[in-house]
């Protein structure tokens, strides 16, 4: 895959990091995704970082009380809007294709759509090496 | 104000390797993921998100620290590129907690030890 490409989704997965986050820790982590991309390490640095904006999200929203946490289960509240989400699925789609293209492992994402009173419901299911489960749902 | 971390309360892998890896010498982002991989002789990866995500964490609870705002006797970067890179530094309570789950850890060895043996001598 393009390195270019891969940077680039990298660095889009970044940007949904919390802004205090980024503003910290973007530059480094942005520094080790090259290092590692040159020794041929990259995918897994994917998932990584999609678990970590689920944490860090997941931190935000726990502040602000809108969120509530049940048995593994991160559900998101109206808190999250339609832009967010757009964006969060363009990323999600483009890590997709990524990590398609890195590896011949099949991927780690399920992702399912179901309708609820004319409001879509995604659910979005990752699965971690250390058999970890995360599932993303957002609610209407 | 910094959280307290509870004394008793045990570490998870993450953090127990990244205080790991500090306490033989302060290292950069990358350097920690470089020394836990060594460490663990490959068998634990750690990527920039867990890492930092940690780091914060430990941050925020007084264990770790950046190195140049903690110490005046900054280590010297092994190359130029280096140079701009944070460094980050095991504080004393960060000591104390690592040395804590060690003893909790070697408490648990030895009563796995004593159970395992218990079971042995049972079975005999």
């Amino acid at each position: 895959m393009n390195r270019a490409f891969a940077r680039f989704a990298y660095r889009l997965l970044l940007s949904l990091h919390p802004a205090s986050f980024q503003d910290e820790f973007g530059t480094e982590m942005l520094w080790i995704f090259d290092e590692e991309y040159s020794q041929g390490g990259a995918a897994y640095m994917f998932l990584d970082g999609v678990i970590s904006l689920l944490r860090q999200c997941s931190r935000l929203e726990k502040d602000r009380g809108q969120l509530s946490i049940a048995s593994g289960e991160i559900i998101t509240g109206p808190g999250i809007g339609p832009v967010r989400l757009l964006q969060a699925g363009v990323t999600l789609s483009l890590i997709l294709f990524s990590l398609n293209q890195l590896g011949s492992h099949p991927s780690p994402f399920t992702l399912s759509v179901r309708w609820s009173d004319r409001v879509p419901c995604y659910t979005i299911t990752l699965r971690a090496p250390s058999h970890a489960e995360v599932v993303l749902e957002s609610t209407p | 104000m910094k959280s307290e971390p509870a004394k008793s309360s045990p570490l998870s892998s993450a953090t127990l390797h990244i205080l790991l890896a500090l306490a033989g010498g302060n290292l950069h982002g990358y350097g920690i993921i470089k020394e836990v991989t060594r460490n663990s002789d490959g068998h634990y990866r750690l990527g920039p998100g867990t890492l930092y995500d940690n780091l914060k964490k430990l941050m925020d609870a007084g264990l770790v620290a950046d190195a140049a705002t903690a110490s005046s006797s900054k280590r010297k970067p092994v190359s130029s590129k280096e140079d701009d890179r944070r460094f980050y530094t095991l504080t004393k309570d960060g000591k104390n907690a690592l040395a804590a789950e060690v003893d909790r850890l070697q408490s648990v060895v030895r009563e796995a030890k004593l159970r395992l043996q218990e079971a042995r001598t049972g079975k005999a």
